[in-house]
């Protein structure tokens, strides 16, 4: 069941025809895909199935090949765009973390905000501690990211990610690389983000979780869209024999 | 004609009186006993008699130690008036330089071991081997009668060397010249004389042909007074005949006499150093960077620079600059500037590798994460990947700047007045090699070790 409540008709994020290649291996092999406006999608797929580097296109982590991505309104794929100024509009969650071990947790939070003079450094220290009350850590506030659980440093790396206050969130399997009595407290996060209205695009291996957090599920298989739909739907009756075959190995 | 430094002099001469003139006076650095420094003091047999002859005849001198070729160009180009340093008197030089009475009769003597009592005479050199100055005159005598008493000559080139091998039973015997062999053992050497000493060449002063006429004059008339008042033989005795000259006699006395000259090393070591260093840091982080850069050119200049400077010794490359590039280019480097290439250049292309590995080691994924916030390249590695690397680098970078210190040492060869090169003037002077150098060692182990304390200090305070 979709549990997000504020959609619109908005596009946020349009893709045509993404093609992605690294020298002759072609990974992406022509996506479409558009996310509306407080839309949760999750991307699930078997593995080198090109859902991170479909994700990493979107911020232009990896250069694109062909094709078009359109995020927040900015040509992506245009050489002249500031790309600088398109991630400050898009969050993005990694697997490991990448917390900035030499920096406090405050101090991870309040770096973006305060090198790019988005606001001073008493008014990013205040934001970055309630970013931090909302994952529930803000007693960890002056630690180093190198004494927290994974789980803690995941809450701290989407609190981080939030900190330019982005219109759009990306997580490239948030969960993966925790102990499982720490999924839990990572996804509660990541749905209260949700119903926050937030524009997501989630590649995640947990079914359960897509089910009851997305909007929208995409199966991603051999470098194309293979299926989608919403979630009691593709993970209810699904139509394509790969994604019949992926989840009945998943699920 | 009183003399200003660096302003020719050639104008007292003729019959001009020398009293109240100031004249400018080459020397050799180190070669004793005629002229050695002894507490930072140029002393010695040339050094006391021309003091003793100044005097005598009313005249100043100001004494420049430059080493014994440089004073005869510095003589050549009139920017000392005379040159005394232990030179013999030899027909080549009788073309170029009038000189003054001979004022030291020298030649060739063999000296053994003090408790060696087998070798008396050549005859007992059958079949063992003998040590000899490389290029001296007891080379040349060793080696004419080498084959007559049937023995092998093997050349060093330092006096204080030869003698420590004699000592140590590599070689039976030196040959060597008397006077310095004299005082070698006048100050304790362990070596005793049991040859007579072959005549050899005789000791002049010298001034430039048909200049400074009254100089030489005063020199001659100066020579033969001390030499009817005694002054002369007791001048020659206090350092050829007296075994208790003054001169450091237990180990504590050496490590007291020795300290000035010592720290003046030590402070060149760690200046020559930390020049060096701080501009290898910068040399470094500019090559480390361009060998990560995507551009290949910038990637090509940097690994030839590294692989041009560490394959090839750093000793080669003082020679270079020290001697090669002034040739090469016509300009004027100093042992300071040779010195500090040599080490910054060798250590520069050490700290580009330390540097490109430490940014290498983290993780791409910081770069990803600081990037995917919306900072540019340059603030992302500005503020997360570089305090990370140099965090990491920070081990490697103290142990080259050790290594760096260590390398300096050879700098000696270009006559950089670093601590090694302190003490073999030392030594060269007392000839009291072993303790020398274990002070010499002890200073640098201390001064490596409160260097290591102090980065490793300043590694924990900073790089938290
Ligand atoms: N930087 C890269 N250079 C070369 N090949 C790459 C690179 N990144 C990804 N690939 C290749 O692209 C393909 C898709 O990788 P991708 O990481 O997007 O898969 P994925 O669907 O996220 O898989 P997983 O579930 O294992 O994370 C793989 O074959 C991978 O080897
Ligand atoms: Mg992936």
């Amino acid at each position: 069941m979709s549990t997000s409540t504020v959609q619109s008709d908005n596009v946020k994020i349009q893709v045509k025809d993404l093609h992605k290649s690294f020298g002759s291996n072609n990974v992406l092999k022509g996506i479409d895909m558009d996310v509306r406006e407080g839309e949760v999608v999750c991307v699930i797929g078997p593995s080198g199935s090109g859902k991170s580097t479909l994700l990493r296109c979107l911020n232009k982590l990896e250069d694109i090949t062909s094709g078009k991505v359109v995020v927040d309104g900015f040509d992506v794929t245009d050489p002249k765009v500031d790309i600088n100024e398109v991630r400050r509009h898009v969050g993005m969650v990694f697997q490991h973390f990448n917390l900035f071990p030499h920096m406090s947790v405050e101090e991870n939070i309040m770096l973006a905000p305060v090198e790019l003079k988005k606001m001073g450094k008493a008014e990013a220290r205040e934001r970055a501690l309630e970013l931090l009350e909302r994952v529930g850590l803000r007693e960890k506030a002056n630690a180093r990211p190198a004494s927290l659980s994974g789980g803690q440093k995941q809450r701290v790396a989407i609190a981080r990610a939030l900190a330019m206050a982005p219109g759009i969130m990306l997580f490239d399997e948030a969960t993966s690389a925790l102990d499982p009595e720490m999924v839990g407290e990572v996804l509660q996060v990541i749905k209260e983000l949700a119903d926050t209205g937030m524009t997501m695009v989630l590649v995640t291996h947990e079914m359960g979780f897509a089910r009851e957090v997305a909007d929208r599920v995409v199966f991603m298989a051999d470098g194309v869209v293979c299926e989608q739909g919403e979630p009691e739907q593709l993970f209810g009756n699904p139509q394509q024999a790969r994604t019949q075959d992926f989840l009945s190995k998943v699920l | 004609m009183a003399l200003v430094v660096g302003a020719p002099s050639a104008l007292a001469q003729g019959s001009e009186s020398v009293e109240g003139q100031t004249y400018v006076i080459g020397t050799d650095t180190t070669f004793a006993p005629f002229e050695f420094r002894q507490n930072g003091e140029l002393t010695g047999i040339d050094m006391d008699l021309l003091r003793a002859i100044a005097e005598d005849q009313g005249f100043e001198v100001e004494i420049r130690s430059l080493g014994f070729n440089a004073a005869l160009a510095a003589l050549s180009s009139n920017q000392v008036d005379g040159v005394i340093a232990g030179m013999s008197i030899t027909d080549e030089r009788k073309e170029i330089y009038d000189f003054s009475e001979p004022y030291f009769e020298s030649g060739v003597q063999m000296a053994v071991a003090a408790n060696n009592d087998e070798i008396t005479s050549y005859e007992d050199l059958k079949g063992k081997t003998v040590v000899a100055k490389t290029g001296a005159e007891g080379e040349t005598y060793a080696k004419s009668i080498a084959e007559e008493y049937g023995f092998q000559v093997k050349s060093l080139d330092q006096s204080a060397t030869m003698y420590e091998s004699v000592k140590a039973g590599s070689a039976v015997a030196v040959f060597d010249d008397y006077p310095v062999l004299a005082y070698g053992i006048a100050q304790g050497n362990g070596l005793k004389t049991v040859t007579d000493k072959v005549p050899g060449g005789s000791y002049g002063f010298a001034v430039n042909k048909g200049e400074n006429t009254a100089l030489l004059a005063a020199f001659n008339d100066g020579l033969a007074e001390l030499k009817a008042s005694g002054e002369y033989q007791q001048i020659l005795d206090s350092y050829l005949a007296d075994p208790t000259a003054a001169q450091p006699s237990n180990f504590f006395d050496l490590l007291v006499k020795s300290m000035p000259a010592l720290m003046t090393g030590l402070w060149h070591t760690l200046l020559v150093t930390a020049i060096s260093f701080a501009i290898a840091m910068a040399l470094g982080l500019i090559f480390g960077f361009m060998k990560i850069s995507g551009n290949i050119v910038l990637r090509g200049i940097a690994t030839t620079f590294v692989n041009i400077f560490r394959g090839t010794p750093l000793l080669l490359w003082a020679f270079m600059f020290y001697f090669g590039l002034p040739q090469l280019t016509g300009w004027e480097i100093s042992v300071w500037t040779a010195g500090v290439l040599t080490l910054s250049l060798n250590a520069g292309a050490y700290v580009a590798e330390i540097v490109r590995g430490g940014i290498q080691s983290v993780d791409p994924g910081q770069l990803e994460a600081s990037r995917s916030l919306g900072l540019g390249y340059g603030k992302s590695m500005q503020k997360v990947v570089i305090p990370q690397a140099f965090k990491m680098m920070t081990p490697s970078l103290i142990n080259q700047l050790i290594i760096s210190l260590k390398d300096s040492s050879l700098l000696l060869a270009i006559g950089f007045t670093e601590l090694l090169y302190q003490g073999q003037q030392i030594y060269a002077a007392n000839f009291r090699v072993t303790e020398t150098l274990l002070i010499v060692g002890i200073i640098y182990f201390i001064a490596i070790m409160a260097l290591t304390k102090l980065a490793n200090y300043a590694d924990r305070r900073f790089n938290k």
